[in-house]
């Protein structure tokens, strides 16, 4: 459940992201300059989180009347072993370090439906979060930590998958589905493509963290729009996309199927106002960003 | 043998209701409550609650009924119930405090001899730490129902009498005043009473749940629970008057009070609760059902609605809006402008910033863009689709209950969206 600490929205006087040479956080740090809010978005040659001293640099960077937003993670693709959870944790424990030197006034935390299993299809934050793998668990540690060092509001956010033409990720969803349209003609898909999923367009993401500044939120919630649909159905709205129509391959199935649906109940009566942009229209417009890019048409 | 005089302490819904009753069966009653102005007020037929015939059987046997701020008046009954309701808070907890206190008052007020019953819902346990030699001490289980309290009163299935030791027949007085009522009575052991309650509400909960539980699955798969639930209670293990209605969560505190009383005890027991727990997970949900219905359906088409909403109270016939769905759609609508109608309680300010009075039904439906039925009031079923579709600006009937005609909601031209069927 989410509480708002202002009663009005206000503009931070100033937000530190960290991560913000990633997908959502460039996103997130263009949408800021470019509603003229001041923004320090220190890259890894200024301030290298798994480093000695990170906690010190970043205290010395950072000012009481700062918001933070942390983003920086080494996602799956960059490793799922020990060792990357561990300098996951490692990061973690220098910007906790850090805002317990120097509180801030506003700290939001992006964690990962990766905290939850897939024991049932609906989420909510209610859902004891029991993770199944490294990436959870890191998570999820790094959610107890920021609960622990952070004195003042705290918000975090459960993500759901983040599509959009900037992302770096290649994960299984409609961004991998793009590339291989695009490439290949085809999209393979793991079996039928029966399971459920969730899918966030990045500047829904990018407008949930905006509000949430604005507001000075805390609390938790999911990070999704409460509407799934089937790995099939996304493959085909990805294809339809293609001039011709790229072709969605099944093959053999060769785990079972699981399903995600989120209860967004917590961000409807956070900011009962707030729309996410439905999945066709998002996805037409990312397809639009790519090919307008690559000068494909 | 005379008709034995019965007394009731604490005047709010439980005992007013069992006070009233109870008079117009034909015995003396006297009603305490150490509020002077409320005695004052139900002496001249201002009633705090609103039950149907409550008001007429207080006119009608006003000269069996004593309203009284001193309890030195109960030292004349044979039988003295003390009922107030015990207040709950938002998780469910009791507050037993008050009842305490007026046990005692009252405990003092009387002979040694005159039967002491708690009517008021307590938790195991309660009961027999207040055993006193010599002092006849019972607990008896009410089964009040807001809405239906004077029916419940004046035809009870049968009487739960939670005893210090139940093979020791009952007073006579007291027998004779339960024997009037033509019930079967059934003595037991405190603690088995004061569980048998619980065990009724969550027998009443489960039902609920399942018909939620499945009610939900009917609107994603094109089934509808109108059709399967009149075929359940044919079913004689299931019952013609099983609560298989869905609903929006339960509401009104005192089922809550009795899951979150299970759960205590059982963590406590180390016995299991989890299914009780689903329960309130699953009440939980349903009460957003009609948020999670507008902004499926209404916001991704209109930005900024203006709503019109049927119904405040926690359920008809009622003016409590303890845990009332109505009362949390509006909390989680704030930024709309709402104009809603209740035929028994006015909108208040601290429930939403713009909020509105309408004169009837109608009028709150005027220019609104869709229209919200939360509470089933038998005066909402009696309005026409065809004259809330002209009222309407837009065409979503969000009605969970099914007050409207969903048939004649599509003739008018109206999107009718019910719990347990799709769209």
């Amino acid at each position: 459940m989410l509480h708002h600490t202002l009663d009005t929205p206000q503009d931070p006087a100033r937000v530190v992201v960290l991560g913000a040479r990633g997908f959502i956080g460039a996103a997130l740090v263009e949408a800021l300059t470019a509603a003229g809010t001041p923004v320090l978005a220190p890259g890894s040659n200024e301030l290298d989180l798994g480093a000695a001293d990170a906690a010190d640099r970043l205290a010395g960077m950072l000012r009481p009347d700062d918001s933070l937003v942390v983003l920086a993670a080494l996602t799956p693709d960059k490793g799922r072993d020990i060792a990357t959870l561990m300098r996951n944790l490692r990061m973690g424990e220098a910007v906790c370090g850090a805002v317990g030197r120097v509180p801030v006034a506003h700290v939001i935390y992006m964690s990962s439906d990766a905290v939850y299993p897939f024991t049932t299809g609906r989420i909510t934050e209610e859902t004891p979060a029991a993770c199944t793998d490294l990436y959870g668990v890191m998570h999820r540690t790094r959610e107890i930590m920021f609960e622990s060092a952070v004195k003042g509001p705290l918000a975090i956010l459960r993500s759901t998958l983040v599509y959009g033409a900037a992302d770096t990720h290649n994960s299984y969803g409609a961004n991998r589905f793009r590339r291989l349209a695009l490439k290949d003609g085809k999209i393979t898909l793991g079996g039928g493509g029966e399971e459920t999923r969730d899918h966030l367009f990045v500047d829904d993401a990018v407008a949930v963290l905006t509000a949430l500044l604005r507001r000075r939120t805390a609390g938790l919630a999911n990070l999704a729009t409460g509407r799934s649909v089937t790995f099939d159905e996304l493959a085909r709205m990805v294809a339809a996309q293609c001039t011709p129509p790229a072709e969605v391959i099944h093959t053999a199935r060769t785990s079972p199927v699981t399903h995600r649906h989120f209860d967004v109940t917590a961000l409807h009566k956070a900011f009962p106002e707030f729309r996410f942009t439905p999945l066709e229209e998002g996805i037409a417009r990312v397809h639009r960003q790519v090919t307008e890019q690559a000068g494909q048409g | 043998m005379s008709l034995p005089v019965i007394g009731f302490a604490g005047m709010t819904h439980l005992g007013l209701n069992s006070a009233v009753g109870s008079a117009a069966k034909g015995f003396e009653v006297v009603c305490f409550d150490p509020s002077e102005g409320l005695a004052a007020d139900l002496a001249a037929g201002r009633l705090p609650v609103l039950e149907p015939q409550l008001a007429e059987l207080r006119a009608e046997h006003a000269d069996r009924l004593r309203f009284t701020a001193d309890v030195r008046d109960l030292a004349r009954c044979d039988v003295v119930y003390v009922a107030p309701d015990v207040p709950t808070d938002d998780r469910g907890g009791s507050d037993l405090g008050p009842l305490t206190a007026l046990l005692d008052r009252v405990d003092a007020a009387l002979g040694e001899r005159t039967v002491r019953v708690v009517l008021s819902q307590v938790p195991p346990g309660f009961t027999r730490a207040r055993v006193r030699p010599g002092v006849p001490l019972y607990y008896q289980v009410e089964t009040l129902i807001f809405g239906r309290a004077i029916e419940r009163v004046m035809h009870p299935e049968r009487y739960i009498v939670g005893c210090e030791d139940p093979a020791t027949p009952l007073p006579d007085a007291y027998a004779a005043y339960l024997g009037a009522f033509g019930c079967p009575i059934l003595p037991m052991r405190y603690e088995s009473a004061e569980l048998a309650k619980i065990s009724i509400n969550c027998c009443l909960v489960a039902s609920i749940s399942v018909a939620n539980t499945l009610g939900e699955l009917c609107e994603r798969i094109g089934a509808d629970w109108s059709e399967i639930a009149p075929a359940l209670k044919l079913d004689r293990r299931i019952g013609p008057y099983s609560y298989l209605s869905p609903g929006l969560g339960i509401s009104g505190g005192n089922l809550e009070r009795d899951l979150a009383t299970v759960c205590r005890l059982a963590d406590a027991a180390g016995t299991d609760a989890g299914v009780v727990r689903a329960w309130i997970d699953n009440s939980r949900h349903r009460k957003d059902w009609p948020l999670a219905e507008l902004h499926r359906v209404v916001l991704p088409v209109i930005a900024r609605p203006r709503i019109a909403l049927w119904g405040l109270t926690y359920k008809e016939d009622t003016h409590s809006t303890k845990n009332s769905p109505a009362l949390a759609f509006l909390d989680a609508v704030r930024p709309f402008p709402v104009r809603a109608f209740d035929p028994a309680i006015g909108p208040q300010a601290e429930w939403h910033p713009d909020l509105t009075a309408a004169a009837d039904p109608v009028d709150a439906c005027r220019g609104a863009d869709v229209l919200a039925i939360l509470t089933p009031w038998a005066e909402f079923r009696r309005q026409s689709p065809a004259a809330v579709a002209e009222a309407l600006a837009g065409r979503v009937v969000i009605d969970p209950y099914r007050v409207l005609d969903p048939a004649a909601c599509r003739a008018a031209g109206l999107t009718h969206l019910t719990l347990g069927a799709p769209a």
